[in-house]
């Protein structure tokens, strides 16, 4: 019985891999040298960072902004998964998706931006023209330069990252700017709470 | 393409989205979405070159750990500054904001 069920899986297995097989030799003949699961994998992250990124800029809502935001945010975490590095895609996550998001949640609930606010207006038409050259100008400029410049290097290995060199870099060759980062992180932090510290005025200093 | 160079075209592309962002939010809140957008294409620049150039990657994941550091760093003290605009101004949007004086003396224009 358990021999004609794995039969039958099997069968099945094959039906839904035989088009996507024919599809990857397909894309294989006319890009050759190229692993061609990984590029699918590339152009999905791609394309949902791209999908993110448009919802970022592009939404008169900022929560729905901060929800394409995160969306950019787990896309790029993709993009570190296929470069071998799971741990900085889950410090991605981790920092950007569960921190720095939440701050940015907070300053919109703050200010109270966010439904009727001054960004549910369209932006002017200069703004709008402002924008489309910011979005070009970098990729027709920058674009050519990269693919003509930066060296032909693949992957060097295709083996993850181990975190433990990581860590031992951190209390080694890197420990000065692990100091640096903490110091700065404290002053930020100190800083941010002596800006919205609200003084109260005292009982003999008439209030404003 | 290589995969240096599609990576590469990747962070070019959170650059140029969070450029445009930028240009064309009007509060300060847009705008520090659209900076987290740069960050972030800067740190896979960093990771996508330390994978691939036959230098230690330790170095350039480090790298990125730090810019994340930094985007933290600076998202806390941009929301601050966004409630003290949004205290003196009532508003944080770049058209009111004009002025960023010490003494209060003229508060909006």
């Amino acid at each position: 019985m358990d021999q004609v069920i794995d039969k039958i899986i099997d069968t099945l297995l094959a039906y839904i891999w035989s088009p996507l097989i024919a599809l990857e030799t397909m894309i294989a003949d006319y890009l050759p040298g190229q692993d061609i699961a990984a590029l699918i994998a590339y152009a999905v992250y791609v394309l949902i960072i791209l999908a993110g990124g448009f919802l970022a800029i592009a939404s008169r809502n900022l929560v729905r902004a901060m929800l394409g935001l995160v969306l950019t945010f787990l896309g790029v975490a993709g993009l570190y998964l296929l470069l071998a590095c799971p741990f900085l895609a889950f410090m991605q996550i981790l920092i950007y998706v569960g921190a720095v998001c939440v701050l940015i949640f907070f300053a919109i609930m703050l200010t109270r931006n966010t439904n009727e606010g001054e960004e549910s207006k369209l932006p002017g038409i200069g703004s709008a023209i402002y924008g489309f050259f910011a979005f070009v100008l970098p990729l027709g400029i920058l674009g050519p330069l990269i693919i003509i410049n930066v060296p032909k290097l693949e992957l060097k290995d295709y083996g993850q990252t181990d975190t433990k060199l990581l860590g031992e870099g951190l209390i080694t060759n890197d420990v000065f700017s692990f100091e640096l980062i903490s110091i700065i992180l404290l002053v930020a932090m100190a800083g941010a709470v002596f800006l919205a510290w609200r003084r109260r005025p005292t009982p003999d200093e008439a209030p404003k | 393409m290589t995969t240096l160079t599609l990576f590469l075209l990747a962070s070019l592309l959170l650059l140029a989205i969070g450029l445009a962002g930028l240009v064309t939010r009007r509060t300060l809140v847009g705008m520090l979405i659209s900076v987290e957008l740069m960050l972030n294409g800067a740190g896979l620049a960093i990771v996508a070159a330390a994978k691939c150039v036959p230098a230690s990657e330790v170095h350039g994941q480090l790298a990125a750990l730090f810019v994340m550091g930094l985007a933290a760093a600076e998202a806390t003290l941009v929301l601050a500054m966004i409630l003290v605009v949004q205290r003196r101004f009532g508003k944080v949007t770049l058209d009111e904001v004009s002025i960023i004086r010490a003494d209060g003396s003229e508060a909006s224009h």
